[in-house]
């Protein structure tokens, strides 16, 4: 069973491509982390999803189904039905996206549609389960009288309460210390294996996904570059981009001031993405073909897809 | 002891905003050889930058001592504060912030020589563009203005103009910390190198701390305003012998999934405190998985455990 299926999606700034046919499935109860460098359309794809899209943005292609529904031909007021219900975000400013006028309970029992007054037991559960101490008093209070953590969390509670079945969150925890970051990533994953929500997990941040992705896709400039268990890409990353962003990071376990794998150049802007595979200019394996035309997405070894002419170990 | 900076007793408290001041660091002391590399880590608010600003002379401290290069920098005069600035230089997160928008990047870069006149004409564009090719630009980049740059390389400028003066202390706050990870590794890997090549010092700032681990030959680790655990690299990440320490350690998630799912780490609960109001005794024993009833009371010395200076009762 699928949750949510996102196929061929692009997405175009005036004539200018940022995502190009990007596709990926999440099943209840799984995480799949989408993860990339700054730009590579994450958030985008997320906005996306949710039909959040900023006026400049438009879909120029593909295909979102949320359990039957397919989100493309809705109505905007089906849409913001199932927001909310059947699908629900959570993003990285956490004391930004709250209302800073409302109270905590107030702005969870909103996401039932209903007065705290009737559903005040439920909403303090909710807090509960996401724990916060002291629930009683935090009920009543405003966000900025909690820390950035405690917002965190009363984000999770706004987008679970209704128990939709897909919960995106767009680097949930990149605002946070790394103390703080280990207690959300732990409740996120608590949460989506107990409610089998099928969790959407944007980061940059190749720990957070080793610690809490299912699955991962790795997109690169506006493409999935690689896509698979969480556990076979880091083990033998097959794209020569997923190769080298994980030797480029330090890590607890090397050997200290030894030199780390570079990836020349930087991360090419969309208006300079030109055709062939978009990370050509920096690849140490490219060559003329990989200017010239489009890798697609295909199937190599333990349940991947890749898109390279030339996988390592391949 | 020979030593390029010395900080001792060192308070900062700003003014709060109910009243009670924010003691933002509070006590600290700590020193760097030349050559070395010290790390300051911690989570957000706990003081590192405040360190950070005060060993260049950025900021005043409430008291204590800040000796750079063997001059107390504290309420010295204007005229040795730009001698002594000549040996200390910063690096900042934000690249773009720190460089001047309307300047070419040669002219930034130079100023310090220009204005101390230690080169002027054609031997100072001869030595900017060396400058350049250290930190892995080309020396007709001098003409180009900021924004021609994309942040990796804006950083790099900021490094070359930092390196101008060849600074015994290199003062490292966040520098990696904004950029995208294919272009982290470059600048870990320039500042590495350097540091190697001329044998400065380096005070380095940052929350990360693999970073910390891969570049530093000691580390400090901070909470709230305090020092946790002070110690040499490998015997803090080999035996961290103060609870935050492991905590923080442990909460790091490795980017193995072999690894990190084979942890058996607790994260630690609670909040970070405020620093306008710390708790008494330890300030880690609101959230410490091992604190006993004099952890609430008595405030734990920094004392020697081995290769490290712990402040907790336990260690
Ligand atoms: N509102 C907008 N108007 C114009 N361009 C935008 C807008 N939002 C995003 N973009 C552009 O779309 C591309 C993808 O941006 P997106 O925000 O999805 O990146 P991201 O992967 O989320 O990056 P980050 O890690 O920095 O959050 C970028 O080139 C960005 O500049
Ligand atoms: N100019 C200032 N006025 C008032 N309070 C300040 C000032 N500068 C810093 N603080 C406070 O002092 C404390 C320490 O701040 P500092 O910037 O040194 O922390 P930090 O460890 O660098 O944090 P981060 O990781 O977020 O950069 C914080 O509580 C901060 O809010
Ligand atoms: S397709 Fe070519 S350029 Fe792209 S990653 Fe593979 S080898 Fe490198
Ligand atoms: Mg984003
Ligand atoms: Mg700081």
């Amino acid at each position: 069973m699928i949750a949510l299926s996102v196929r061929d999606l692009s997405l175009a700034i005036g004539r200018t491509n940022i995502v190009d046919a990007i596709s990926f499935d999440v099943a209840p109860g799984e995480v799949l982390a989408l993860v990339g460098e700054s730009g590579c359309g994450k958030s985008v794809t997320a906005q996306a999803i949710m039909r959040l899209l900023p006026a400049a943005i438009r879909q120029t292609g593909g295909e979102i189904t949320l359990g039957a529904t397919s989100l493309s031909n809705l109505p905007a007021r089906a849409m913001r039905d199932l927001r909310g219900r059947q699908i629900a975000m959570i993003f990285q400013e956490p004391q930004s996206a709250l209302d800073p006028l409302a109270t905590v309970g107030n702005q969870i029992a909103e996401a039932l549609r209903q007065p705290l007054a009737k559903v005040r037991a439920e909403v303090r559960q909710m807090l509960v389960e996401v724990g916060i101490s002291d629930p009683d008093r935090r009920i009543d209070q405003h966000p900025f009288e909690l820390s950035g953590g405690m917002c965190q969390r009363v984000m999770i509670a706004i987008a679970l309460i209704a128990r939709p079945a897909v919960l995106i969150a767009d680097e949930p925890t990149t605002a946070l210390d790394v103390t703080i970051q280990a207690q959300i990533l732990a409740l996120l994953r608590r949460l989506a294996a107990e409610r089998q929500t099928a969790v959407v997990l944007i980061t940059h941040d190749m720990g957070v996904v080793a610690d809490i992705a299912d699955r991962v896709a790795v997109m690169y400039a506006g493409r999935v570059a690689e896509t698979g268990p969480t556990a076979a890409v880091f083990a033998t990353p097959a794209h020569p981009y997923t190769a080298l962003l994980l030797a480029s990071i330090p890590r607890l376990s090397d050997v200290p001031k030894s030199a780390l794998a570079v990836i020349d150049g930087q991360v090419p802007q969309p208006a300079d993405y030109g055709a062939g595979c978009r990370f050509a200019g920096r690849c140490p394996r490219a060559d003329r073909r990989c200017v010239a035309e489009t890798p697609a997405l295909r199937p190599v070894a333990d349940g991947r897809l890749v898109a390279c002419f030339h996988p390592v170990g391949g | 002891m020979e030593t390029i900076l010395e900080i001792t007793d060192l308070c900062v408290h700003f003014p709060g905003r109910g009243g009670a001041p924010v003691r933002a660091v509070d006590g600290v002391s700590l020193h760097i050889a030349p050559g070395e590399t010290l790390g300051l880590v911690g989570e957000s608010g706990c003081g590192k930058s405040t360190i950070a600003n005060a060993a260049v002379g950025l900021l005043a401290p409430t008291s204590g001592r800040v000796v750079v290069a063997g001059t107390d920098i504290v309420g010295a005069s204007p005229r040795l504060l730009r001698e002594v600035r000549a040996q200390v230089q910063m690096v900042f997160q934000d690249p773009i912030t720190s460089l001047n928008p309307r300047m070419t990047i040669g002219t930034a870069i130079g100023e310090s020589l220009l204005v101390r006149g230690r080169a002027a004409g054609a031997a100072l564009r001869a030595r900017v563009g060396e400058l350049l090719q250290e930190v892995g630009l080309r020396p007709d980049h001098a003409d180009r203005y900021p924004h021609q740059f994309s942040g990796g390389q804006r950083q790099r400028v900021v490094i070359a103009r930092a390196l101008a003066l060849r600074p015994a202390l290199l003062v490292c706050d966040e520098a990696v910390s904004a950029l995208d990870v294919s272009v982290r590794a470059q600048i870990l890997n320039l500042l590495v190198a350097l540091q190697a090549r001329y044998g400065m010092a380096m005070l380095f700032v940052s929350h990360d701390l693999a970073v910390v681990r891969h570049v530093c030959d000691r580390v400090a680790v901070m909470y709230l305003g305090q020092l946790a655990e002070i110690a040499p690299r490998d015997a803090l990440f080999a035996s961290p012998r103060h609870p935050y320490t492991r905590a923080l350690i442990a909460a790091v998630p490795d980017p193995d999934p072999a690894v990190q799912r084979a942890r058996v780490s607790v994260p630690l609960v609670g909040e970070i405190p405020s620093p306008a109001n710390p708790p008494p005794g330890c300030r880690f024993h609101t959230r410490c998985p091992v604190a006993v009833a004099r952890c609430a009371v008595d405030v734990p010395a920094l004392r020697s455990v081995g290769a490290a200076m712990v402040a907790c009762h336990l260690a």
